[in-house]
């Protein structure tokens, strides 16, 4: 697949109908630096596992039909359900557009919610799919948080996307800065209903300021119909803190880029991850750490449970530039592949340019632990249900590392019901 | 109760169990004894069922069933009780969890409805204090991070809320400290009753000052080699192994 795939003639048209105003010059240089660049390819080596050119199927049928973006009662029901099931103060995207009433709504005196189109930002671009993003965004939020501000309840937001009536395709954007010492979750979620097929391509960027803490997770539980492609970046203030965790539970071909900036010294990042993949799945999580000065940590632990025919691909990144001393970085990786048709391609990638620094990493796959599974037998449970419970086990370690504990209850039903569709039939 | 007759059982291509027979009665305490090597551990794993053990000739009957046909769950919804030399560490599944699925499946297969939970941390917290455990495990992953004491006394909990019909031991006390060894002792005793079997697999007779046996077997190279009283236990600990293989031997 290459580039010539897009269909730039229809992408022209459709960037030009996107409303006028000031993100009309981001739109229009990031038309510009798609067409030269084109989409990443299998030929690219961060893309070689994930193949676009579904998605850009797609793309091109989207834009040429101009989806319909109106919202359907089911698609309103989803959003309250999913409100009800997450307590927090909620912002919504639907099919791409923000949810004014959402934005009303929102009632936080730490927290100021605005459009993107009313800040004077140029947008980022130049990441790959950020600049499909930007050329058709329709419009983005922009949260700020106020210096020094403790939320006590997290802000969740809402992704989702409905495919009831025709196949779509969205573009979702949220800038969200934190001030100085501030301390706040959040929480993202991604949805879709439908049975057209979709593909939401969303861009996240988090700037934390000194001090701040972030408490960030992320759950994913498209439609299997569904394609997500999702970049989160963030950039780590001096002394703050990064507690981030992702939880891909649907979707049919996920991508996930979760990019991590350290420029100042005393940051800690820990990111944790957990994919179930089953039949004609495809979840590709990469990370990247930049540890640019130390002293600074990055730890990262993802696992992943794979059945039927389904593939995985977890990459992670750690460069250590010149001078970054200090740089404590680690990453895990633990993959259960229940079936012999499942396929894991995992990759750990240390890049050290600096001399004092600790890094480690290490990588497994494997199988139920038969040992485990005699002892939960002999004590009556049958081999179905000792594997269930040996592989929400193995899951669960994720949830526990999560760091919104009062969505833990919550996470850790969602997991199980997963896992019970995976490995068929209910458990005990 | 339990009849085992003539077993031989093999792991790959080594045979480990070489004709063990062995009658075990309802309300009657055994201790199979061994020099390391000897098979004891192989007699209890395939007692339980698993099936890295290939049985290749014999028959174990258990209460007129013929045990080798049932699935390892099956023999311990029938009452079978194995006493891990290694519990293994499961993190992620809480203790209570653990016990508590035991108990409804056993609970489920006699047609009984699940426990209820009161009922349940009740029991539990009473079995706990008997064997000097702080309630705080139950909220543990089961045995994770536990000391070698801790997950033997885990394993007579465990035990002591399925309530076995046939217990078995698998050196239960090695690696226990005295005070570990005397909780572990009362938990074993407080069980002993007419109509349940216990077998004490054990390298010392240590434990059996504790929990007096009504018979001790001596397992040497795959074969009970000599079989007595308590006293045969004693006889062990003075004279050693070596007695016991050069008499079998000889």
């Amino acid at each position: 697949m290459n580039s010539a795939a897009l269909s730039f003639d229809a992408l022209q048209e459709a960037v030009e109908k996107l409303p006028d105003g000031r993100l009309a010059a981001s739109r229009r240089a990031a038309l510009e630096h798609l067409r030269q660049h084109g989409l990443p390819t299998t030929r690219d080596e961060d893309w070689k596992y994930t193949d676009l050119s579904s998605l850009v199927d797609i793309g091109n049928q989207s834009i040429e039909c101009d989806s319909d973006r109106s919202r359907s009662p089911e698609l309103e029901r989803q959003i309250e359900s999913i409100k009800r099931s997450i307590e927090a103060d909620w912002l919504v995207i639907a099919n791409g557009l923000i949810d004014d009433r959402s934005v009303r709504a929102f009632d936080n005196a730490n927290v100021s919610v605005s459009r993107l189109s009313d800040s004077d930002a140029e947008l980022e671009y130049r990441a790959p799919l950020s600049d499909l993003n930007t050329a058709l965004l329709h419009d983005g939020l922009h949260i700020h948080i106020n210096a020094n501000a403790g939320l006590k309840r997290p802000i969740g937001i809402l992704f989702i996307d409905d495919a009831t009536i025709a196949a779509g395709m969205s573009q979702a954007r949220v800038e969200i800065a934190m001030a100085d010492n501030s301390d706040a979750s959040i929480i993202e979620c991604h949805s879709s209903l439908g049975s057209a097929r979709h593909y939401a391509n969303s861009v996240v960027k988090l700037v934390l300021g000194s001090g701040a803490r972030s408490n960030y997770v992320r759950i994913q539980e498209r439609s299997q119909h569904h394609d997500q492609t999702g970049r989160l970046s963030v950039d780590v203030g001096r002394d703050s803190e990064f507690n981030h965790c992702a939880f891909d539970l649907g979707g049919g071909l996920i991508r996930n880029d979760l990019s991590i900036d350290i420029a100042k010294p005393g940051g800690r990042t820990a990111f944790d991850g957990l994919y179930l993949i089953g039949d004609r799945q495809h979840v590709d999580n990469h990370t990247r750490a930049d540890h640019r000065v130390g002293p600074a940590e990055s730890q990262q632990e993802y696992r992943g449970i794979l059945t039927g025919h389904s593939r995985g691909v977890w990459n992670g990144k750690a460069i250590v530039h010149a001078g970054a001393d200090g740089t404590d970085a680690a990453q895990a990786n633990h993959n259960l592949l229940l079936s012999d048709k499942a396929e894991i391609d995992a990759k750990p990638e240390l890049e050290i340019y600096a001399d004092d620094v600790k890094c480690s990493h290490g990588t497994t796959i494997g199988q139920l632990d038969e040992a485990a599974l005699f002892y939960l037998r002999t004590r009556g449970l049958s081999r179905h249900d000792a594997k269930q419970i040996l592989t929400r086990a193995f899951a669960q370690a994720i949830v526990s590392k999560s760091p919104i504990d009062a969505i833990h209850g919550v996470l850790s039903e969602k997991i199980a019901a997963r896992l019970g569709e995976l490995m068929g039939g209910a458990t005990m | 109760m339990l009849q085992i007759d003539n077993l031989k059982a093999s792991i790959g291509d080594t045979e480990i169990l070489r004709g063990v027979s062995l009658d075990i009665g309802a309300g009657e305490v055994h201790a199979i004894m061994g020099p390391n090597g000897s098979g004891k551990s192989t007699l209890a794993q395939v007692i339980a069922g698993h099936d890295d053990y290939r049985v290749t000739s014999g028959s174990v009957t258990f209460n007129g069933q013929n045990l080798l046909e049932l699935e390892p769950e099956e023999r311990a919804r029938e009452g079978i009780f194995l006493g891990f030399q290694y519990p293994v560490e499961i993190p992620g599944v809480n203790n209570a969890y653990l016990l508590k699925a035991a108990v409804n499946a056993k609970r489920k297969h006699q047609g009984l409805a699940e426990i209820d939970a009161f009922e349940f941390l009740k029991l539990a917290k009473e079995k706990m204090a008997l064997l000097g455990m702080d309630p705080k495990f139950l909220n543990r992953g089961v045995n994770e991070g536990f000391s070698g004491g801790e997950k033997k006394r885990n394993e007579i909990l465990q035990m002591a809320m399925l309530e076995p019909r046939l217990a078995i031991l698998d050196e239960t006390d090695s690696g226990l400290d005295i005070d570990a060894l005397r909780a572990v002792a009362e938990g074993v005793n407080a069980l002993r009753s007419p109509d349940r079997a216990i077998v004490l697999v054990t390298h010392y007779q240590r434990l059996l000052d504790y929990v007096q046996p009504d018979h001790v077997h001596v397992l040497s190279a795959g074969r009970i080699v000599r079989s007595g009283d308590k006293s045969l236990a004693l006889e062990l600990e003075e004279r050693g192994y070596d007695w016991v293989r050069e008499a079998a031997i000889g």
